[in-house]
């Protein structure tokens, strides 16, 4: 028997398979959380891109326009707001089941908060396509 | 109740997993106070992150990317001059900050877990420093960027 703080017995552990990940739809799901933020990263990276294409003048800018509006980017930019869209969708659920709010000596039912976030999303999103395309 | 029947079986979850290993208890090193402050730290910027992600970012996708992309914006929308003018106020320039960053260190804090869970490697320090590194030299690039227009 060692006391030191080292094994006193031992402790199976099993190895889980590599597509452990992809056997239930809750991993499945959790898996499909990860890969969207990969897309989200890629949109930041698009995003320093063009503003270096920006700070180098007018010249950099059209080359970067013309490759940002190309067919390609066109479906890499899609891909992105459907990863976007989908990592919004499942976060506007989890915080409304994480959000418990109490007025008046009653909860908040989830329904609600759900509305008001979306309303919030709603507003904070047309106040931004308004300066990115008519301020 | 449902929740209780759709629970699989003791020996199913024993035939998913292959091989087995035996490994001690004291595998894992106690969380001292540093570590458990840089942990929280990751962990408000990753809640951050993926706030900035659901809030801002799909609107951001949807005009700079599929839209401008697809021909549906006027064409003076993202003229260069245009631009340059919005992106030189500094509110717009800190909401630019906020709009790259965050999201990276939720990619960061996302990804340290999936090179663990998907890919298999299991060599997590290094597999930490890569993405919050990552993150942080992102960071560092969008201040730069920014501090050029």
């Amino acid at each position: 028997m060692k006391e030191d703080g080292g094994p006193r017995y031992p402790v199976l552990v099993r190895t889980p398979s590599r597509t452990w990940w992809l056997r239930a739809g809750p991993y499945r799901r959790f898996a499909a959380r990860e890969i969207t933020s990969m897309f989200a990263a890629l949109f930041s990276a698009l995003l320093i891109a063009f503003l270096f294409a920006l700070s180098l003048g007018p010249h950099a800018y059209g080359r970067f326009l013309s490759f940002l509006g190309s067919t390609g980017m066109l479906a890499a930019s899609s891909l992105i707001l459907a990863a976007v869209l989908y990592h919004m969708a499942t976060w506007f659920r989890l915080t409304t089941h994480i959000v418990v709010i109490r007025l008046g000596g009653r909860t908040v039912p989830r329904n609600a908060i759900l509305a008001a976030l979306v309303v919030a999303w709603l507003a904070v999103s047309a106040a931004v396509a308004y300066f990115l395309i008519w301020f | 109740m449902d929740e209780q029947s759709e629970s699989p079986v003791l020996g199913e979850v024993l035939d998913w997993s292959e091989g087995g290993q035996v490994a001690s208890r004291a595998r894992r090193a106690p969380v001292r106070g540093r570590q458990s402050r840089a942990e929280a730290l990751a962990w408000a910027l990753f809640s951050a992150g993926g706030f900035v992600s659901a809030v801002l970012l799909p609107i951001n996708v949807a005009v700079i990317g599929v839209a401008f992309a697809a021909g549906w914006l006027p064409d003076r929308a993202l003229a260069y001059s245009r631009v340059l003018h919005l992106a030189r106020n500094p509110i717009v320039k800190l909401y630019l900050l906020v709009v790259i960053a965050l999201p990276l260190y939720h990619w960061a804090h996302r990804f340290r877990f999936a090179i663990h869970h998907q890919f298999g490697i299991h060599a997590k320090r290094l597999a930490a420093a890569a993405c919050y590194g990552t993150a942080l030299a992102g960071t560092g690039l969008a201040v730069w960027a920014v501090l050029r227009i």
